[in-house]
């Protein structure tokens, strides 16, 4: 190994020791810049049908009672909210909810992709976190994806007449881990390994995210459950009206 | 007394949340410039430092945003510190991913024996995490330029007049003041489970953070109701009208920015 070699094999590694005393903060949303443009342009193309559902659903909502608007506005505040929130957590680390889980739960995932849009853009303005020019890759794995599995997932074990309690646990860590896997597989694409590929690359994104990730996937499980415990408690009535205990 | 010595009393303490960045946001010394300039001029350089990438042109536009939000913006150093530290954390993990690679034969520049894999390391695979940490990082500068000079609500009537269809803006108008509303009132809620010892250990604190959450919602669905009915008792008819100001654009500001997006392509085309 050459002098300067190892300076800065020192370097880095001091870096990632820098790194293991930092807290972890909200480490999936992809950041402003990180991915080529070509990437940012594609990620939000392909959004574009999902949004245009979404406008549609919300403007349903809409016709069906002008009111519904400052509900939907609510909502989205209270993703917005909850995502921003520092969650107790094992590791001591600081990490946040995704919120889709209960988003899409809640509000079916049409309504999710509008209010997720608007949710990660004041993210980004307000919290920094995210970006503009990453809008579309995260719009993709948080608004759309997440939302549509855990929707899935929740209407899915419903008809299989599993647990209410269960299948909200189930959706929104199942939700959580997608959006999880759909980011680190976006990083990948943009950043194939020299050797491997795409595939390699998904796999060390995976694998380097995978400890707060993992953990967290289980705590939004289970707080999106007692969140949805004391609604069917004391909330009977609005949950009604949001549409959540027709089924 | 003179006027001019009378000075914004500044907050000398640090301080973090969804409030922060809006507050500097409101009391910018950039904030009378032309919304649609900014967003256009964060835009550009945006655009501008990710089609160019190159280290210089990334680190010329940390320093230079650096300034403008100091300076321009009235950011204090140690909060813009802050700021730029949030996104550390995936940029390093981000970043170093591309810098490390596993493989089953000793490739690269120095490795890692793992016994059954070898940890790779590359000059070529630092170089270029190295560029991308940079350019990210430039990035997130601008970013901080926009979103430290322009108040969100501002940002909403820019898209409106882009043409963005007016359900979404009408949201993202309300989402924008329900927020505060929400934080507040979370925040004190979080404040009184505190000092019944809510958070005293992890279980507790989920609990505690799941009722607060499910509490939210229920207050925030009854609030939406009676802001409904405020809105109706002051004539709203379906559609939200908000108060714009007119911020001419400058002809000087435009030269600013056509000199700084030329002195970077300069730059570009002088260091290759």
């Amino acid at each position: 190994m050459k002098n300067q070699q190892k300076k800065r094999f020192v370097l880095v590694i001091a870096v990632f020791a820098a790194f293991a005393i930092a807290p972890a903060a909200n480490a999936m949303h992809i950041m402003e810049g990180y991915l080529p443009i070509r990437f940012c342009i594609a990620w939000g193309v392909i959004c574009v049908p999902f949004l245009i559902m979404g406008f549609f659903s919300i403007r349903n909502k809409l016709q069906e009672n002008p009111k519904n608007i400052t509900i939907l506005a609510m909502s989205g505040a209270f993703i917005f909210v909850i995502s921003s929130l520092k969650i107790p957590s094992v590791t001591g680390s600081c990490s946040h909810m995704t919120g889709t889980g209960l988003g899409a739960i809640l509000f079916g995932p049409g309504a999710v992709s509008i209010l997720g849009v608007i949710v990660l853009i004041f993210q980004a303005i307000l919290l920094a976190h995210g970006g503009l020019t990453s809008l579309g890759a995260n719009t993709f794995s948080m608004a759309v994806a997440g939302p549509f599995l855990s929707y899935g997932i929740y209407k899915l074990c419903r008809k299989c007449r599993v647990n209410r309690r269960v299948s909200v646990f189930l959706a929104a860590a199942f939700g959580d881990l997608f959006t999880y896997c759909v980011t680190s597989i976006q990083l990948a694409v943009a950043y194939p390994s020299e050797n491997g590929g795409i595939l390699a690359s998904a796999g060390k994104f995976l694998t380097v995210f995978a400890p707060t990730q993992l953990p967290l996937a289980v705590v939004e499980g289970l707080l999106t459950m007692i969140i949805m415990i004391t609604l069917e408690n004391y909330a009977r009535s609005e949950l009604k009206n949001v549409g959540y205990l027709e089924n | 007394m003179k006027l001019q010595n009378f000075r914004r009393p500044r907050r000398h303490r640090q301080f973090h949340g969804t409030g922060s960045m809006d507050y500097y946001a409101a009391q910018s010394e950039l904030r009378n410039w032309n919304g649609s300039y900014k967003v256009i001029a964060a835009c550009m350089v945006l655009l501008l430092c990710l089609i160019l990438n190159q280290l210089e042109i990334s680190v010329t536009v940390i320093v230079s945003m650096g300034i403008v939000n100091i300076w321009g913006n009235q950011v204090s150093f140690r909060d813009y510190a802050g700021f730029l530290k949030i996104p550390m954390a995936f940029l390093l993990l981000g970043s170093g991913v591309i810098a490390f690679g596993i493989s089953k034969y000793p490739l690269g520049d120095f490795r890692i024996s793992l016994h059954w894999r070898y940890l790779c390391i590359s000059d070529e695979g630092i170089r270029q995490a190295l560029e991308l940490f940079f350019k990210s990082m430039g990035a997130v500068s601008t970013m901080y330029f926009l979103a430290l000079s322009t108040p969100a609500g501002e940002l909403a009537g820019i898209l409106r007049k882009a043409h963005v269809p007016k359900v979404v803006v009408e949201l993202m108008h309300m989402i924008y003041r329900f927020i505060f509303i929400l934080t507040k009132v979370q925040g004190n809620m979080k404040a009184a489970a505190v000092s019944r010892l809510g958070y005293v250990d992890f279980k507790t604190s989920c609990r505690s953070f799941g009722q607060t959450g499910g509490n939210l919602f229920l207050l925030s669905l009854r609030k939406a109701n009676t802001y409904y009915d405020a809105m109706v008792s002051r004539g709203y008819e379906g559609e939200l009208v908000f108060w714009e100001e007119e911020k001419p654009v400058k002809l000087w500001q435009v030269g600013i920015l056509a000199m700084y997006a030329a002195g970077l392509v300069f730059l570009y085309f002088w260091v290759k």
